[in-house]
C-alpha cells in the first residue's frame, strides 16, 4: 500500500475514534455537584470518647511514631548494653507475658505452654523455648526481632519503649522455665484447632439488625427538605432505579478533589452541593444515608473503576499504605489481615479476617460496640488498637486504602448494613 | 408510626414465630458520657404483645435488658392474616405501638 494513503487511513481512523469518544462523553451523566470547599469531616479531628456500651476509645497522643502521614518512630534499635548474665524475675515475667495492657500481651500470638487461657497463633508455639534458646538470643528477639528477622512483624518490644530493660529480663527468666509442649483441655483452647467464627446473623433482616433502623432514617432523610428547599428527591425521583448499581461501584476517584471519595464523604459535599443540608462523616445522617443509599445496591458485585490515571495513583498509594508500619506496636494491615501473617489467627480469643475478605458489609452494626461502623471508623480503631495516632475519616490515606481494598474484592456482593461482633 | 419497632410474624409448623427489636437505647442511670456524667436511666418498662387484640404477653423491663432489645416468641394458635400488635412504654412515658399481619 502506498505510504501516503495508509497514513491517511489511519488519520481518518484515529478521528472517528476520537469523535465516538467525545460523542459518548458528552451523552453520559454531568458529573454530580459537589462543594469541593473545606473539609468533609469536623475540624479540627477529635478522637471519639466513649460508645453507646461504653467502650472507650484510648486518648493517648501517640505523635513520636509513625501514623500514615507521618514517619516518625524510631529506627531498628540496637541492643542495650547490658552487664553480666541476663537474669531476671520468672515471677513477675510470667505477669507480664500475660499483661493485656501491655500491647496484649505475649500469648496474643503464642502458645506459652500452660500458662494463660485462650491464647492465639500469628507466631510459633513457645511451650518449649527454655530447652532451645539462650536468655541473650530471647532478650534480643523480645527487644528488637527486626534485627534477626527484617520482615518480623512481632512488635519491638524494646525499641519502642513498651517494655523497659529490667521487664524483658523478667520475661526472659520466665520463658527460659518454658520446657513442657503445652496440652489443651479442648479444642476451643487450642488456637490451632479452635474454629473460626462464621458470621450468620441474617443482617439483611431488619428484625435481626439495629442499623435497619438507621436505613429508615435515611430513607427519610433523602426525602427530606435542605436549607435550600429542595431535597435528594427532587431531584432524584426514582432513587432504587437511578443508584441501583451506584454503591457497588464505589470508592471512586474524584478528578476535581484528586482524591478517592468514599459514600461518606461524597454524601457530605454532594448534600452541602445541592440541598445545603451539613452532613458531616460520622454524624447520624450521614451514616443514615451512606447506609440507605449503598444497600440500594445490595446483591451487586463490587467493581470499582481503577482505570484513569488518577485513580491508578491512588490504588498504587493505597497498597504500599496496607504496608507501612505504625503506631507503637508497629503494625501494617497486612501484618494483621494478610494470611500469610496475622490474617485468619487467632490473636488471643480475637479471630482477625484475612484478606481480602474484610469489606462489602460497611455501613455495618457493631453488636459489641452498640453502633454503625462505616468503613473509616474500621480504619481509625484499626489505627488506634496498635497505638497510632488515627487519621480523620476523610484522610485522603484512608481514601487511597478504601479504592485498594475494595479492588481486591471485586465481583463479591454487596450485602449493607452489614452486622459483626 | 412505629419508627422503633421491626416485627416480622411468620407461620412456622402450626403456629407463628415472632420476632420483635425495638430501637432503644435502654439506660441504665450508670453509665458515663464522655463528660464523666451520668446518662440518666431510660428505659422501657412495659411491653404488651396482642394477638388480634387479645393479650398474649405483657413484660416488666427494667435496667437488666440490653440496648435495642430482641424478641422471638411463638404463637401455638397463630394463624395466617391474624393481627399481632407490639407497644412500649418507657420510664420518660415515652411510647410506640405497631401492628403486623401474621404471614
Ligand atoms: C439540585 C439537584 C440535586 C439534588 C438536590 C441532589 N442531587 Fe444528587 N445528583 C445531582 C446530579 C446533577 C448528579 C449527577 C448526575 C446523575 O448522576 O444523576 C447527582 C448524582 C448523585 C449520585 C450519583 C453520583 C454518581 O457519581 O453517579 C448520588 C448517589 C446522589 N446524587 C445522591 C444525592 C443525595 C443523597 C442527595 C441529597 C442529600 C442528592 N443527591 C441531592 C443532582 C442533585
Ligand atoms: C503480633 C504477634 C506477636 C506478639 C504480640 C508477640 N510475638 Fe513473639 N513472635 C511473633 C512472630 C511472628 C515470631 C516469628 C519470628 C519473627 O518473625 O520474628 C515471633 C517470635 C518470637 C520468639 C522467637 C521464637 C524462636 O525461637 O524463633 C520469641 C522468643 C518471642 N517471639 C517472644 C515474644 C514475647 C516475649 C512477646 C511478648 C512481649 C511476644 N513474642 C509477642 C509474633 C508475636
Ligand atoms: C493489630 C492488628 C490489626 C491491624 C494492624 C489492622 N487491623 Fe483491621 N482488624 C483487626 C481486628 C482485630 C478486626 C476485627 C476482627 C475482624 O473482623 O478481623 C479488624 C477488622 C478490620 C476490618 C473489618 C472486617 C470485617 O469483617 O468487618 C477492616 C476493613 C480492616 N480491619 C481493615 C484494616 C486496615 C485497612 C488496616 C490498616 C490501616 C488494618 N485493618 C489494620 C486487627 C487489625
Amino acid at each position: 500500500m502506498n505510504k501516503a494513503l495508509w497514513a491517511g487511513l489511519m488519520l481518518a481512523i484515529l478521528g472517528s475514534l476520537a469523535a465516538c469518544q467525545t460523542g459518548k462523553d458528552s451523552a453520559g451523566p454531568s458529573p454530580a455537584p459537589l462543594a469541593l470547599e473545606g473539609s468533609a469531616a469536623p475540624v479540627p479531628w477529635k478522637r471519639y470518647v466513649v460508645e453507646p456500651l461504653g467502650v472507650r476509645w484510648p486518648q493517648t497522643d501517640w505523635k513520636s511514631f509513625n501514623n500514615l502521614v507521618q514517619t516518625a518512630s524510631p529506627p531498628v534499635g540496637a541492643l542495650p548494653k547490658i552487664d553480666g548474665p541476663i537474669a531476671g524475675n520468672a515471677e513477675n515475667g510470667k505477669k507480664l507475658v500475660l499483661d493485656r495492657s501491655r500491647g496484649g500481651g505475649c500469648i496474643t500470638c503464642h502458645i506459652l505452654g500452660n500458662t494463660g487461657s485462650q491464647p492465639g497463633n500469628p507466631g510459633p508455639d513457645l511451650s518449649m523455648i527454655g530447652a532451645q534458646r539462650t536468655p541473650e538470643w530471647l532478650f534480643a528477639q523480645i527487644w528488637e526481632p527486626r534485627l534477626t528477622n527484617p520482615q518480623s512483624f512481632m512488635p519491638p518490644w524494646g525499641t519502642h519503649g513498651v517494655f523497659s530493660v529490667e521487664e524483658v529480663r523478667d520475661m526472659v527468666a520466665f520463658l527460659m522455665t518454658l520446657k513442657t509442649p503445652a496440652e489443651f483441655k479442648s479444642d476451643k483452647e487450642n488456637p490451632n484447632k479452635r474454629p473460626a467464627p462464621v458470621e450468620t446473623r441474617p443482617n439483611l433482616d431488619p428484625t435481626e439488625n439495629p442499623a435497619a433502623f438507621i436505613a429508615d432514617k435515611g430513607a427519610a432523610a433523602f426525602r427530606a427538605a435542605g436549607p435550600k428547599g429542595q431535597a435528594c428527591i427532587d431531584c432524584h425521583r426514582d432513587p432504587a432505579q437511578a443508584f441501583a448499581v451506584w454503591g457497588a461501584q464505589m470508592p471512586s476517584y474524584e478528578p476535581r478533589l484528586d482524591k478517592v471519595l468514599g459514600v461518606e464523604e461524597f454524601v457530605t459535599r454532594h448534600a452541602r452541593a445541592t440541598t445545603g443540608g451539613e452532613f458531616p462523616m460520622q454524624s447520624e445522617t450521614n451514616l443514615a444515608l451512606a447506609i440507605y443509599l449503598r444497600a440500594l445496591a445490595n446483591g451487586q458485585p463490587i467493581r470499582v473503576d481503577t482505570r484513569s490515571p488518577g485513580a491508578t495513583a491512588a490504588l498504587a498509594r493505597g497498597q504500599a499504605l496496607m504496608d507501612k508500619k505504625v503506631g507503637q506496636l508497629n503494625f501494617s494491615c497486612r501484618d494483621c489481615h494478610d494470611p500469610e501473617r496475622g490474617g485468619n489467627h487467632w490473636f488471643r480469643g480475637q479471630y482477625v479476617s484475612g484478606l481480602p475478605n474484610l469489606l462489602g458489609h460497611f455501613p455495618t452494626w457493631r453488636t459489641a460496640r452498640g453502633e454503625v461502623w462505616d468503613i473509616r471508623k474500621r480504619f481509625q480503631w484499626c489505627n488506634v488498637s496498635v497505638r497510632a495516632n488515627e487519621l480523620p475519616p476523610d484522610a485522603r490515606e484512608y481514601g487511597d486504602i478504601e479504592l485498594a481494598l475494595t479492588t481486591m474484592n471485586a465481583g463479591r456482593k454487596l450485602s449493607v448494613p452489614g452486622i459483626r461482633h | 408510626m412505629a419508627d422503633s419497632i421491626k416485627v416480622r410474624a411468620q407461620m412456622q409448623g402450626s403456629g407463628a414465630e415472632v420476632r420483635v427489636l425495638i430501637n432503644h437505647p435502654m439506660e441504665t442511670g450508670v453509665r458515663k458520657d464522655e463528660k464523666g456524667a451520668v446518662v440518666p436511666a431510660h428505659f422501657i418498662q412495659t411491653l404488651r404483645i396482642t394477638h388480634n387484640g387479645n393479650p398474649v404477653l405483657e413484660s416488666l423491663w427494667g435496667v437488666g435488658i440490653s440496648q435495642n432489645p430482641y424478641l422471638r416468641l411463638k404463637l401455638a394458635s397463630a394463624k395466617p392474616g391474624d393481627k399481632i400488635g407490639v407497644a412500649w412504654e418507657d420510664n420518660l412515658g415515652k411510647k410506640d405501638a405497631t401492628e403486623v399481619v401474621v404471614q
